[in-house]
């Protein structure tokens, strides 16, 4: 395997890695390990939440830079399952060069749980949350209806590439106002448990994790980075819910 | 079975989010178990500890040690079955209360409920430092104690 060849195949993984939801620390592991392994005498590899720098010396002293910036990430563990396997195929068993672009190809192209399935359970989460905080099943089912319309308009903002902080504000006020609506004409007198159970949906459980492994693992950027996401998520929400609640009740004097 | 119901919204409701994360199919189930586990171990302590942020504290340790056995288990990484089982854990309750004291008025309640929120983040972020960083160091002593062992077979 030439130097262009390692580097080209390394930094795919790497992205497909970073852009699906790994721990950063992750990453620059499976990344060193593969270019090791594959021939490379030094390989330094840098990586933060949206950047890849990738430096290797192979053994006739041929030195290459590869750098790539990361736009759109996504949640997809199973893409992050297969490739953690691959690499360690890589590692171990020596793969070939075109038949681990042919694997890191099939793993990229892996298509996720129906549409329909993902925004079932997106609705299903929140009516559970709902009954876990202590809502009867009627204030259960406004939930999933809450959760219907935040995950559709948290897809549809997504694909017009509206600010992550701005698009839980949203998601916010929607899950008050219907809430309060509810409260309005009479179905429910638990908004409160409502409310809790459709904005668990939009808590950043992923940021939250992996900041806190990317510290332990000793890679301070990053786990800054993704802490302060999951502050400035949580802090979207909390405004979303309180511009309703604070305006309306106001105005329709609940 | 009030005892149980919380678990099995919380196994529920982790199911749901597995498929939203996109977790493969033959470890939906194992994933959505930790959030029951969670739970579990969040009720049966209350009988002895009265004190909520050292319960939220316990159920971190056990989530992350289940997490970090089946990681080893079925050779997959620590995150699927961590980031599914701990959102039943984080305080979305805490942060709501908190932010309606204080659009209520009521600042010195709100302080109080925004500290105790905290407090419950910051166990759940030592629980998972605590039980991963031990069971790394377990592992890699294990990995060292028996490297040397095979060295003094080598030199025999």
């Amino acid at each position: 395997m030439t130097g262009s060849q390692l580097s080209y195949l390394v930094m795919e993984i790497g992205c497909v890695l970073l852009s699906n939801g790994a721990e950063t620390y992750r990453v620059e592991e499976s990344m060193t390990r593969i270019c090791l392994s594959m021939g490379a005498q030094e390989a330094e590899i840098f990586v933060v939440p949206t950047t890849i720098i990738l430096g290797i010396t192979m053994t006739n002293g041929e030195h290459l830079t590869r750098t790539r910036r990361l736009h759109l990430r996504g949640i997809d563990l199973t893409k992050v399952e297969c490739t953690n396997n691959l690499s360690r195929r890589i590692c171990y068993e020596s793969l070939s060069y075109n038949n681990s672009i042919f694997e890191i190809n099939r793993i990229k192209n892996k298509l996720p749980y129906p549409y329909y399935l993902q925004v079932l359970s997106f609705a299903f989460v929140a009516q559970l949350f709902t009954l876990f905080f202590g809502g009867n099943l009627v204030d259960s089912c406004i939930a999933f209806i809450i959760g219907l319309i935040i995950k559709l308009q948290f897809d549809i903002m997504t694909r017009f590439e509206g600010n992550i902080f701005f698009i839980n504000i949203v998601g916010g006020a929607i899950a008050a106002s219907i809430s309060l609506f509810m409260l309005k004409i009479g179905l429910t007198h638990q908004i409160d448990a409502i409310i809790i159970g459709s904005i668990m949906t939009l808590v950043p459980g992923l940021s939250i994790t992996n900041s806190i492994r990317d510290v332990i693992a000793g890679d301070y950027l990053s786990g800054l980075i993704k802490g302060i996401e999951a502050l400035l998520i949580g802090t979207g929400i909390a405004t979303g819910v309180a511009i309703p609640l604070s305006l309306l009740k106001s105005f329709w004097g609940i | 079975m009030a005892f149980l119901l919380p678990s099995i919204y919380a196994f529920g409701a982790s199911l749901a989010f597995a498929i939203v994360f996109n977790i493969r199919k033959d470890k939906l189930l194992l994933s959505a178990l930790g959030g029951a586990i969670g739970q579990l171990t969040f009720i049966l302590f209350q009988l002895v500890i009265p004190n909520d942020i050292t319960l939220y504290l316990l159920s971190t340790i056990a989530i992350s040690l289940y997490a970090e056995i089946l990681a080893r288990v079925t050779k997959s990484p620590t995150t699927i079955y961590l980031i599914v089982a701990l959102i039943p854990l984080v305080p979305g309750g805490g942060v709501y209360y908190t932010m309606l004291h204080f659009i209520k008025g009521e600042i010195d309640l709100g302080i109080i409920t925004g500290l105790h929120t905290l407090g419950i983040s910051g166990a759940l972020a030592m629980g998972i430092v605590i039980t991963s960083s031990s069971v790394t160091l377990l592992r890699k002593i294990i990995i060292t104690t028996q490297k040397k062992k095979k060295k003094v077979e080598v030199k025999q």
